[in-house]
């Protein structure tokens, strides 16, 4: 962990609750506010300015951090904000994402892994995020969590899985408000030096397009991870 | 009663919901706010069980006129359809009124039927699912305790097995290549080489460097020079398949031992993580299969933990010959086989009363407590270590180990 004193932050240019902390040698780096002050998820740093507690969001250890790190444009969730997050593991990403919520927004965290869900509910539950609710249950079968689960603006998905883009629009068909967002995180490239796409990520993008979504921002993920991407749809 | 005799049912944390394909109000069922009953109501409803509510507002629904029923999932819709008649249920994912619904929940629906803020049912359903969460992980750890216990004993199966095969190809390639028993330094070594090489005149510094890389340079040269000085007997090819695939099965059955012991340690940290966590995976599954199962190993005193797996020497103490033993299994943790002969006795018993600490945990309350039992045990291993610094006096034999001859001595009314 850095000893380097923090001096300074601020909102980022474009999305609400996300925040870069000045360091007095010169360095930034992203953070969010941290909705249980006190509280570390995965032994990430916490800044205090100003009588607000922030929470260094590390970008080799959650996608979504490392895309806004390489100039995300479009950032779907804010403040407010109802998610549906698919492969939620022990809850790294959804960390950021409910303190970018808040206490307003929502964010359904599906996992069906019973290891790594005993770490989330450690990591997430037991430390008092409210705007969380966990579901043990397999994203192939949106059928299962259909008492919980009301209408949300972003639905995410991270399962490191062939076939996730069918996975998403299968959840986005029951839980999507009109006009909604996707996020899916792909496996890219292949890692060699050709860079070229993958099959899968073809494929994946075709199934999103041929499910009606439009793909508005791509994002590589690269130094962070080098195998995957982010995608950025919308349905009207 | 109702306009419509069709109606869309949507399912929620809460309650049922009646709707017309305009997505209006018909009815609806509002649960008693009791968030464990809750739970569990939801729980069978997820894998397709109806409730008691369920088919008892449906019932209703039926009385009142409505024809059909959709419901947003497909088993629920066959085992409804199986206990309930004179009303058709059918099964569509989502249907439009069911999108509607949620679409409109927050704006509109929520306040319409609960009657409560949004922060309110959020609370709610955050307390709900909270519980049907826990349960869920309870019950995915039920069973898998008993595998993990299967799994040990295959542990130690194999390794008796690999033995046995290891002796065996020894003896059989030694008669090729005597010389190699002496400058290996384990099964794996010898098993590999033999697999990889086969006829001794195969075993050149660059190919024995290449099949085992670990070995290093040096006794890499030295097992060439002794290949090449060899006094043992010719071999031809159709001898030597026979002891290749003997070394083949010895190293797979090294694999298969792997892929056990890394499935035991995510099995444990799932169905006993507090007592992975104090006394390591494969000495916790160990306790766990002697013990029988996870449940019965948290019902056990700390006394009867401490000598697991020491079951024949507690007996034939109890027949009066030999002292009972200080430990059983727990031996095996490093503290304990590691401290001087005089000290194991605490630390064990130190030992064994965390881990009866931390099963129950494991098996009652789910919390992770493991890093203050370390913690707290660490400590008494500290403790014991300057406090009988030194070996106890020697005092006489409370009982002699075993007769000089005779019968042992029965406990009347005992066997
Ligand atoms: C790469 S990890 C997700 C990391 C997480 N999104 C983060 O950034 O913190 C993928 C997770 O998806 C889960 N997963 C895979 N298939 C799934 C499925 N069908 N339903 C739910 N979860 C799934 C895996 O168990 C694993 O925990």
């Amino acid at each position: 962990m850095s000893s380097v004193r923090a001096v300074d932050v601020k909102e980022h240019e474009k999305f609400k609750g996300v925040y870069w902390i000045e360091f007095e040698d010169g360095s930034t780096r992203l953070a969010t506010r941290n909705l249980t002050p006190g509280k570390r998820v995965y032994g990430e740093q916490l800044i205090n300015l100003g009588g607000v507690e922030y929470r260094v969001w590390n970008p080799y250890r959650s996608k979504l951090g490392a895309a806004i790190m390489n100039k995300l444009e479009v950032m779907p969730i804010g403040e407010g904000s109802k998610v549906l997050y698919l492969g939620a593991a022990s809850g790294t990403t959804v960390s950021h994402v409910s303190d970018i919520v808040g206490l307003s927004g929502l964010i359904y965290s599906v996992e069906f892994s019973p290891r790594v869900f005993r770490e989330f509910m450690q990591n997430i539950i037991d430390q008092g995020r409210l705007n969380v609710i966990p579901i043990l249950a397999d994203a192939r079968y949106p059928e299962q969590y259909i008492s919980l689960v009301k209408g949300v603006d972003v639905a995410y998905i991270d399962v490191a899985q062939p076939f996730q883009a069918k996975i998403l629009a299968d959840n986005a068909d029951v839980y999507l408000v009109k006009g909604g967002y996707i996020i899916l995180v792909i496996k890219a490239m292949s890692i060699d030096v050709t860079k070229e796409p993958s099959e899968t990520f073809k494929r994946e993008i075709d199934t999103i397009k041929e499910r009606g979504f439009d793909i508005i921002n791509m994002i590589h993920l690269e130094p962070y991870d080098v195998a995957h991407a982010l995608v950025v749809g919308k349905r009207d | 009663m109702y306009v419509s005799s069709t109606v869309y049912l949507v399912l929620d944390a809460l309650g049922i919901i009646a709707l017309r394909d305009d997505g209006s109000v018909v009815d609806k069922l509002v649960y008693d706010y009791d968030a464990q009953r809750i739970a569990n109501m939801l729980n069978n409803i997820e894998v397709g069980k109806p409730t008691d509510e369920l088919v008892g507002f449906i019932n209703r629904l039926a009385k009142a006129g409505v024809s059909t029923v959709y419901v947003e999932h497909k088993e629920l819709a066959r085992n409804l359809t199986n206990i309930i008649k004179g009303i058709e249920i059918k099964a569509e994912l989502p249907t439009k009124v069911g999108r509607l619904f949620r679409e409109e929940f927050w704006s509109k629906y929520l306040k319409e039927i609960y009657g409560i803020e949004p922060i309110e049912y959020i609370k709610r359903v955050n307390e709900v699912s909270v519980i049907q969460t826990r349960l869920k992980l309870k019950q995915a750890a039920e069973r898998r305790d008993l595998f993990i216990a299967q799994a040990i004993n295959s542990v130690d199966d194999l390794d008796k097995v690999s033995n046995l095969v290891a002796s065996r190809l020894r003896e059989w390639y030694g008669i090729h290549f005597p010389e190699l028993e002496n400058l290996t330094r384990n099964n794996n070594e010898y098993a590999a080489l033999v697999y990889k090489l086969g006829d001794r005149s195969n075993y050149t510094k660059s190919k024995i460097m290449e099949a085992l890389p670990e070995l290093g340079e040096e006794r890499a040269s030295r097992i060439a020079e002794a290949a090449a000085k060899s006094v043992g007997a010719s071999i031809v090819e159709w001898d030597l398949q026979q002891i290749r695939s003997l070394a083949k099965l010895y190293l797979d059955m090294q694999t298969i031992r792997e892929n056990l012991t890394e499935y035991i340690d995510d099995a444990m940290k799932d169905v006993a993580p507090n007592i992975r966590e104090l006394a390591g995976s494969l000495l916790g599954a160990r306790l766990i299969a002697l013990a029988g199962s996870l449940m019965k190993l948290a019902l056990m005193p700390a006394s009867t933990i401490q000598v697991l797996g020491a079951e024949k020497a507690l007996f034939r103490a109890l027949r009066g010959r030999g002292r009972p033993p200080k430990h059983g299994v727990i031996f095996q943790y490093p503290d304990i086989f590691r401290a001087p002969r005089w000290q194991r006795g605490k630390i064990a018993r130190a030992l064994a009363a965390k881990l009866a600490i931390a099963a129950k945990a494991d098996v009652f309350t789910g919390n992770f407590i493991a890093p203050r039992l370390k913690e707290e045990f660490m400590r008494r291993v500290q403790e014991v270590k300057t406090i009988y610094a030194k070996p106890p006096p020697r005092k006489p034999a409370a009982k002699p180990a075993a007769k000089p001859h005779g019968k042992p001595e029965r406990k009347p009314g005992k066997k």
